[in-house]
């Protein structure tokens, strides 16, 4: 076993998705504090090209596991030759189902202790150490592979857990990995792709969200949401409810069957705070609510509550800090 | 074309749940369901068999004893029979080891589709599905927000960036879907009797010739401490004011936190 830390880095459409640099650096942090060099298991369109550079973030070097737009379950084969050879302590994977398959074949086939999503990860005498959330948020647990269970801990990350380090300039050494191809996993094939909104943004990459559910009351409500997240530098996302009504794309959906997300400032507008809609955002940073009702249950989790008109507020609070931008 | 669902019983959503001592899920007291997500894949196997794409739909839990009010639930839903595997020396078992006993249960079963749902509340690594098909060697179609099967092959539409695909692969497969995919029938009083006289099987380790040892305790991680969440300060709040005061408010606060 070396002291290595594996992190799986996400490519597509020829760049490298914020989850791979944030890892990239969460891996480089452990790997710091354990003696030994990141090492990235890249996939996806843009792998190849692109591997270098997140020696940026941190990583030391970077195997590639596959540079074609497939499934990333696809490229288990060369994943399980790569992390054989690796021995490495740890691989940290990101909780999107992409991450979340690839991780969880490689538990399956090489009997691996698996963790989180967690909120944080360090090394403690030899072994990683993770943070979670769990009860839905009732308590903070502390876990650790058993003692003698095999290397590398596999650890689900959640976004923004690890800020990628810039500016590193160093380059990874990049090689690729081998894939045995016999994989049942490479039968899993695309067959059709429909393109539905040309333009849905990121949300793993957002460090502000403005997110509206029900109480917003259509398309045009979200017009006034994506005005705020305009001037924040952020993006859109929805509670269930408002994805169900039509109102906006199933793919900015946070919550238990939505995207987990855990940006710096998070604003919910006419959101309840369902317990399902909260686990999907409960480790945000700052939390502001603007809801109509006094007692929503968004007012126990939020840090500010406005109780309001958010057809009145949310246009008003655009342009003052429009005006205080200078803008 | 035979589906398994694999379902998990899990205290009640917004329950008040605790830990025991040693770090376990205190279900003393706590009322059990369906893991809501799973009852998704229920839907799914059941609409399967409505259109004829499916001949027969069996359960399949791991769990303790009691975990056989969940099966008889579902049951009552539709569907044919059920399995519980229960062994004291499951108590405690975490992702590896649930898949482990999944899989050779599976693989004595061995449906078509083994159909899961997307996450189970209790706990929300989502790596059992993908580590039950790698065990079994088979391929997953994960996060199906529908699922169709023809000509010897599975197919899910799954949510991609900036639409959706389907995606395919030869039967047999392990599958995931979401709450996408309709909601989940109500149990008929005709369907809760009728599920009384469906057989329910319980299976040991030993009838899985799986060896506690080999399980390794069950699990191959620990909890070492738990903690409540950090104290946040009181929610503070803006009311009874007009829009353009709480807008100047609001960006007062922002700004405190430089967020602006």
């Amino acid at each position: 076993m070396s002291t290595d830390i594996l992190f799986l880095a996400e490519f597509a459409a020829g760049r490298p998705a914020r989850s791979a640099l944030e890892l990239a650096t969460g891996a480089a942090e452990l790997a710091a504090s354990a003696g030994g060099a990141a090492v990235g298991l890249a996939y996806g369109l843009g792998a190849a090209d692109g591997a270098a550079a997140l020696g940026a973030h941190g990583a030391g070097r970077v195997i590639v596991l596959g540079d074609q737009d497939r499934p990333a379950i696809a490229h288990v084969g060369a994943a399980v030759a790569a992390v054989r050879d690796a021995g490495a302590l740890a691989l940290l994977a990101p909780a999107t189902p992409n991450g979340r398959d690839l991780a969880a074949a490689l538990v399956g086939l090489l009997e691996l202790p698996a963790f989180g999503p967690v909120r944080a990860a360090r090394i403690v005498d030899g072994a990683v150490e993770t943070e979670q959330a769990t009860l839905q948020g009732s308590v903070i647990t502390t876990s650790r592979p058993v003692d003698g269970a095999s290397t590398p801990s596999v650890v689900l990350v959640l976004p923004n857990t690890f800020t990628p380090a810039e500016g590193g300039g160093g380059s990874a050494e990049v090689t690729t990995a081998t894939d045995p191809g016999d994989s049942p996993f490479a039968r899993v094939k695309v067959v059709e792709s429909h393109e539905a909104d040309a333009r849905v943004a990121n949300l793993d990459e957002a460090t502000v969200i403005v997110a509206g559910g029900r109480g917003v009351g259509g398309e045009e409500g979200f017009g006034l949401l994506r005005d705020l997240a305009g001037v924040l530098g952020g993006a859109v996302g929805a509670s269930r409810a408002a994805a169900d009504a039509g109102w906006i794309a199933y793919q900015l959906q946070i919550g238990q069957t939505g995207k987990v997300v855990k940006p710096q400032l998070y604003i919910g507008a006419g959101i309840s705070g369902a317990i399902q809609h909260k686990v999907g955002m409960q480790t945000a940073e700052h939390v502001i609510a603007i809801n109509r009702d006094p007692d929503a249950p968004i007012g126990e989790f939020a840090d500010l509550y406005v109780v309001g008109d958010l057809f009145q507020i949310v246009p008003a609070l655009t342009a003052e800090i429009r005006r205080r931008k200078g803008g | 074309m035979k589906i398994v669902v694999c379902i998990k019983q899990v205290p009640a959503t917004g329950a008040d749940k605790r830990y025991t001592d040693d770090f376990r899920l205190d279900r003393s007291g706590v009322e059990a369901i369906i893991n809501p997500l799973d009852e998704y894949a229920i839907e799914q196997a059941l609409r399967l068999v409505d259109s004829g794409g499916a001949d027969t739909v069996t359960y399949l839990s791991m769990g303790p004893e009691q975990a056989a009010e969940a099966l008889r639930r579902a049951l009552a839903m539709g569907g044919d029979d059920a399995v519980l595997v229960t062994d004291s020396a499951l108590a405690g078992a975490d992702e590896w080891a649930t898949a482990m006993v999944l899989a050779a249960a599976l693989d004595k079963l061995a449906p078509d589709v083994a159909l899961m749902g997307m996450a189970s509340d209790d706990a929300r690594g989502s790596l059992v599905p993908g580590a039950v098909a790698a065990k079994r060697g088979l391929p997953l179609l994960s996060y199906g927000a529908e699922l169709t099967v023809a000509d010897g092959a599975a197919r899910i539409r799954r949510l991609s960036a900036t639409g959706y695909d389907w995606i395919e692969a030869p039967l047999p497969v392990v599958a995931t879907v979401t709450d996408q995919v309709g909601e989940p029938r109500y149990a008929s009083l005709k369907g809760i009797m009728a599920a009384k006289r469906k057989q329910l099987e319980t299976w040991s380790l030993a009838d899985l010739g799986l060896d506690a040892a080999a399980l390794r305790g069950a699990a191959l991680t620990r909890v070492t401490a738990s903690v409540p969440p950090e104290a946040k300060p009181p929610t503070e709040r803006i009311e009874n004011v007009a829009a353009a005061e709480a807008a100047t408010r609001i960006a007062d606060w922002l700004a405190a936190r430089k967020l602006i």
